[in-house]
């Protein structure tokens, strides 16, 4: 290769005009990214929300099928970005049946459900129904908020069809919340303007508030990065744009579903207080008695550790375990090192609690 | 790429200037949204848009009225209507399963148990 003022081969390659434009391609051409391609079929519908359940090429091996609780406000195919990064294909490789309950997109006549109305209503009724598919309780697997969701519906349900229970990144006790937390305090956030000005809260206004978090050069950073790392050898373009498609298509959220978030677990902090009620019933964590994983970031700004482990001490279940793991609060579940660091112990920490 | 390539690639210079920016105030940035004044200033911020959003709303519902046409309420009222049916017909089997489960220790049985027992007696 010459040296000199002569360009190099790497410069003949990568001309600044050139990467341009492959960055252009790549960010125009996200929004179009394959995602969620692993099979599937519908197999419970209740207005927006749906619960499919994967298609195995093979009979389960594993007797506990898995439920996997997405959070309300991004899309479900998180969790099934795209084949080689997909939590759902590594669950159906470990042997489990596997079903998501996806929430949809929320639409103005949603304006009226709240948490409340999704742990005792959408919750139950999906989950029975994947436990009577498949004849066997399950694991009630929830992320984020999805993860609240469904601790909360695991404390409600004595009753209920679970065998498990697994939260990733799941904010519980909002005494310290971070920034979110600041943000939202009493006195200081307008909830019910927010609620009387929207039906859902717009997509764009609960993504202003995570960006934010990351500063105001985050998305610079997003494609100064991308430049650097396009030129590295083996860079995957594919992986790049369904991540990044996923970034830039969050979901509304519905006004009552996000007044009760902020007042009743953000503001007032009634989950692990034990004050928060639904339907009339106390909703208290010691209720959960089924074996349980707590898995959390280290490095989580969305849901900062204070608000992760409380759970630890919280829950009634004996046997509990917690996975802590270097990263923030996407990267560790979908990132480039969650095939590595955290779903194999996800699976193993499933196998052990499979044949009880 | 050698040092002149480095210089005439804008890419460097665009990384170069986002670094020393990040590093000059981006921590000052992230402090400053993390104190209790700036959470003051864009609740502020908020309440402001919210009230102008609710205004525009109020505005196109008036509008809308007075052309006797339905308003997105009419129609998000509607889609209500076809939940609550829908919420209705999802609570038929969870009753039918109630009905059908049998009755627990402290329930109707035995407290016929109960009563069947002091008779006996």
């Amino acid at each position: 290769m010459s040296e000199g003022p002569a360009l190099t081969m790497a410069d003949a390659v990568w001309t600044s005009a050139e990467r341009f434009v492959e960055m252009t391609r790549l960010v125009a051409t996200a929004p179009e990214a394959p995602v969620g391609q692993t099979p599937k079929e519908t197999i419970w519908r209740k207005n927006k929300a749906r619960l499919y359940r994967y298609v195995r090429a093979t009979p389960a091996t594993r007797r506990t099928p898995v439920v996997l609780i997405l959070p309300l406000i991004n899309r479900a195919y998180i969790l099934d970005l795209r084949p080689g990064a997909s939590f759902v294909e590594h669950l159906l490789a470990e042997g489990h049946e596997v079903f998501l309950l996806d929430w949809g997109i929320w639409a103005p006549e949603d304006r009226n459900i709240d948490i409340t109305a999704l742990v005792t209503r959408y919750i139950p009724r999906a989950v029975r129904e994947a436990s009577s598919v498949v004849d066997a309780p399950v694991t009630v697997l929830g992320y984020c908020i999805g993860g609240a969701l469904a601790a909360c519906y695991a404390a409600l349900g004595r009753d209920e069809p679970i065998a498990n229970l697994v939260l990733f990144t799941t904010p519980i006790d909002f005494a310290d919340a971070g920034k979110f937390g600041l943000w939202t305090a009493k006195g200081v956030f307008p909830i019910d303007g927010i609620r009387d000005a929207y039906d859902v809260v717009p997509a764009g206004l609960i993504q202003y508030g995570a960006k934010l978090l990351n500063g105001p050069l985050a998305d610079m950073g997003t494609f100064v990065q991308l430049a650097e790392r396009m030129q590295a050898p083996g860079f995957d373009a594919e992986a790049w744009r369904s991540m990044f498609r996923w970034v830039n298509e969050p979901t509304p959220f519905p006004a009552a579903a996000y007044h009760q978030w902020i007042t009743e677990f953000y503001q007032d902090n009634k989950l692990v207080r034990g004050s928060l009620k639904m339907d009339g019933r106390p909703v208290r964590l010691g209720s959960i008695t089924v074996p349980f994983l707590n898995v959390a970031a280290t490095a989580d700004t969305i849901a900062p550790r204070p608000t992760t482990q409380a759970i630890m001490r919280k829950v009634g279940s004996a046997d509990r375990d917690e996975i802590l793991v270097e990263g923030g609060h996407v990267g560790i579940v979908v990132g480039r090192t969650a095939k590595r660091d955290l779903w194999p112990r996800v699976t193993d920490w499933l196998a052990e609690h499979d044949d009880r | 790429m050698t040092q002149r390539d480095e210089q005439q690639d804008p890419f460097v210079l665009w990384r170069q200037w986002y670094e020393a920016n990040q590093n000059a105030w981006g921590k000052g940035v992230a402090d400053a949204t993390g104190t209790e004044a700036f959470a003051e200033m864009q609740g502020k911020m908020l309440e402001s848009l919210v009230a102008f959003q609710k205004t525009m709303r109020d505005m196109s519902r008036a509008g809308l009225e007075a052309l006797d046409l339905p308003t997105r309420e009419d129609i998000a009222r509607l889609g209500e209507i076809v939940l609550g049916l829908e919420e209705k017909i999802d609570q038929l089997p969870d009753r039918l399963a109630r009905l059908e489960r049998p009755p627990t220790r402290s329930g109707p049985r035995s407290a016929a148990k109960k009563k069947t027992a002091a008779k006996r007696r």
